[in-house]
């Protein structure tokens, strides 16, 4: 067990390699009830979550799910989250633990007097079934499992109310359950008992890190921060550069046509070191080119892998070197994801 | 989990003496707190050792740590099954997950009987 934010969190449970393998071969269960969970309601919702968030919720329908970002006026980010829209005037965002309070207090500033947010951070529990078994499993404990990739379907469970998400952090098919904190323990119990003869295994923050690190997924804290921008992590797909305004806008425009002084990539060991996070990375003549964000072993292609926020000079199929304790470790350039995504 | 025939040294490693040569790895205590091992960094044959000595590494998925030679000698093997298959360690630290072979001429000190090792384990040195 780990302290993560403020909540005690589990590592791993049968260790990171079988947890990691369960999630890609069959199915595993995540215990992320450390999230945030936020609604925002009322008549103005959209055009208030629209000037605060970096993503165009015109972009998304009634029961679809958009992955946004919440940017300072300097365009640092305080929080990369989903939000989803249950109608114009209802949504449920999912910022990351250590942030949870900071997207409140933004969300609650200058807000319009019908348009209200709770926050049920202590109120609602998440378990996120990952992995291609994960919609049989779901099956079998009657909730919905038909809908499409980053969409939400309002369910019950042992008569709770749950939202069922086709979402995730893993890059596998999957689905995170959002549910009163008085059902979690059952639900948790159930998803175990039920998917037993399916292979599932829980698993840990260690095995959630592979899984997203092998997709390049960002990590707010690593990836991203209030001194890297979207622009630098190359999230530009999840801003809405078309909208009237919105935090942040003016500053990433700025950046946008200037050119980011770094950039994120991904980087896989051409030997046997492996990255870690901090470390300094080397252009082929020895100058100083970046740092690693994120660096792990990838459970899956048996290497060394990372992200590192580089000199923009660099780019996909460039040889650099990873300062490894003191030995040069030669890294590829690379594009994300490391290996292929099967989220749908 | 701690082998009656072996030595130990605080830094969690085995030995285990055969005449003039010593070999050693691991322990379970080791390899249970590293958790997956996905790469071992052993020494080169040959390599002039003594007690104390970073001698390799061993990282996991979630850390990563140096191996210090529990002996004084000369490499005279090292097991190189390791490269491929380094969950060897998790699965057998004592046997197959053998890590370095050293030539002790002169013999081994200042490790502990698997009972002081137990002890230590418990707080108790």
């Amino acid at each position: 067990m780990a302290d993560f934010g403020g909540w005690e969190m589990p590592i791993e449970y049968a260790g990171v390699l079988a947890e990691h393998a369960a999630v890609r071969e069959r199915v595993g269960l995540f215990d992320v009830s450390h999230m945030g969970k936020v609604d925002v309601r009322g008549a103005g919702a959209l055009a208030h979550l629209n000037a605060l968030l970096t993503n165009d919720l015109g972009r998304i329908v009634d029961g679809q799910a958009q992955y946004s970002l919440m940017c300072d006026v300097d365009g640092g980010v305080i929080d990369d989250l989903i939000v989803y829209r249950w109608s114009d005037s209802d949504f449920m965002i999912i910022p990351n633990a250590s942030n949870a309070s900071d997207v409140v207090r933004q969300l609650r500033s200058n807000i319009p007097s019908a348009v209200e947010v709770v926050d049920n951070h202590d109120q609602r529990g998440i378990i996120a079934v990952q992995g291609p078994r994960s919609s049989d499993l779901l099956t079998r404990l009657n909730l919905p499992v038909d809908h499409e990739y980053m969409t939400v379907v309002a369910s019950r469970y042992r008569d709770y109310d749950v939202a069922v998400c086709r979402s995730g952090y893993t890059g596998e098919r999957g689905f995170e359950i959002v549910a009163p904190v008085e059902v979690i323990p059952e639900l948790w119990d159930d998803l175990l008992k039920y998917g037993e003869d399916l292979g599932v295994l829980p698993a840990g923050l260690g095995a959630r890190d592979t899984l997203r690190t092998e997709m390049g997924y960002p990590l707010h804290g690593h990836e991203l921060s209030r001194d890297i921008s979207p622009v630098q992590a190359r999230l530009g797909w999840a801003v809405g550069w078309d909208k009237p305004d919105f935090v942040g806008r003016e500053a990433l425009s700025v950046e946008r046509s200037v050119g980011p002084r770094r950039v994120l990539r991904a980087v896989k060991a051409v030997d046997r070191a492996i990255p870690r996070a901090h470390m300094s990375v080397q252009a082929v003549d020895g100058r100083d080119i970046g740092q690693v964000t994120s660096g792990t072993f990838s459970p899956t292609l048996k290497v060394g892998i990372g992200l590192a926020l580089l000199d923009p000079t660099i780019s996909a199929g460039d040889r650099v070197f990873i300062d490894v304790r003191g030995r040069l470790g030669e890294f590829e350039v690379v594009a994300t994801p490391f290996v292929p995504a099967h989220t749908r | 989990m701690v082998p009656e025939d072996l030595k130990y040294s605080t830094e969690h490693e085995w030995v285990r003496v055969e005449g003039e040569i010593a070999s050693f790895g691991i322990t379970h205590f080791a390899q249970e707190s590293l958790g997956d091992i996905v790469f071992v960094s052993l020494p080169k044959v040959g390599t002039s050792l003594s007690a104390g000595d970073v001698c390799g590494e061993v990282e996991s998925t979630k850390s990563v740590s140096d191996i210090y030679s529990p002996v004084s000698g000369v490499v005279l093997r090292v097991n190189t099954d390791l490269d491929s298959a380094p969950e060897t360690v998790n699965s057998d630290p004592y046997n197959a997950g053998w890590m370095v072979e050293v030539s002790v001429a002169n013999g081994v000190s200042g490790l502990l009987s698997a009972a002081e090792y137990s002890q230590f384990l418990d707080g108790g040195v």
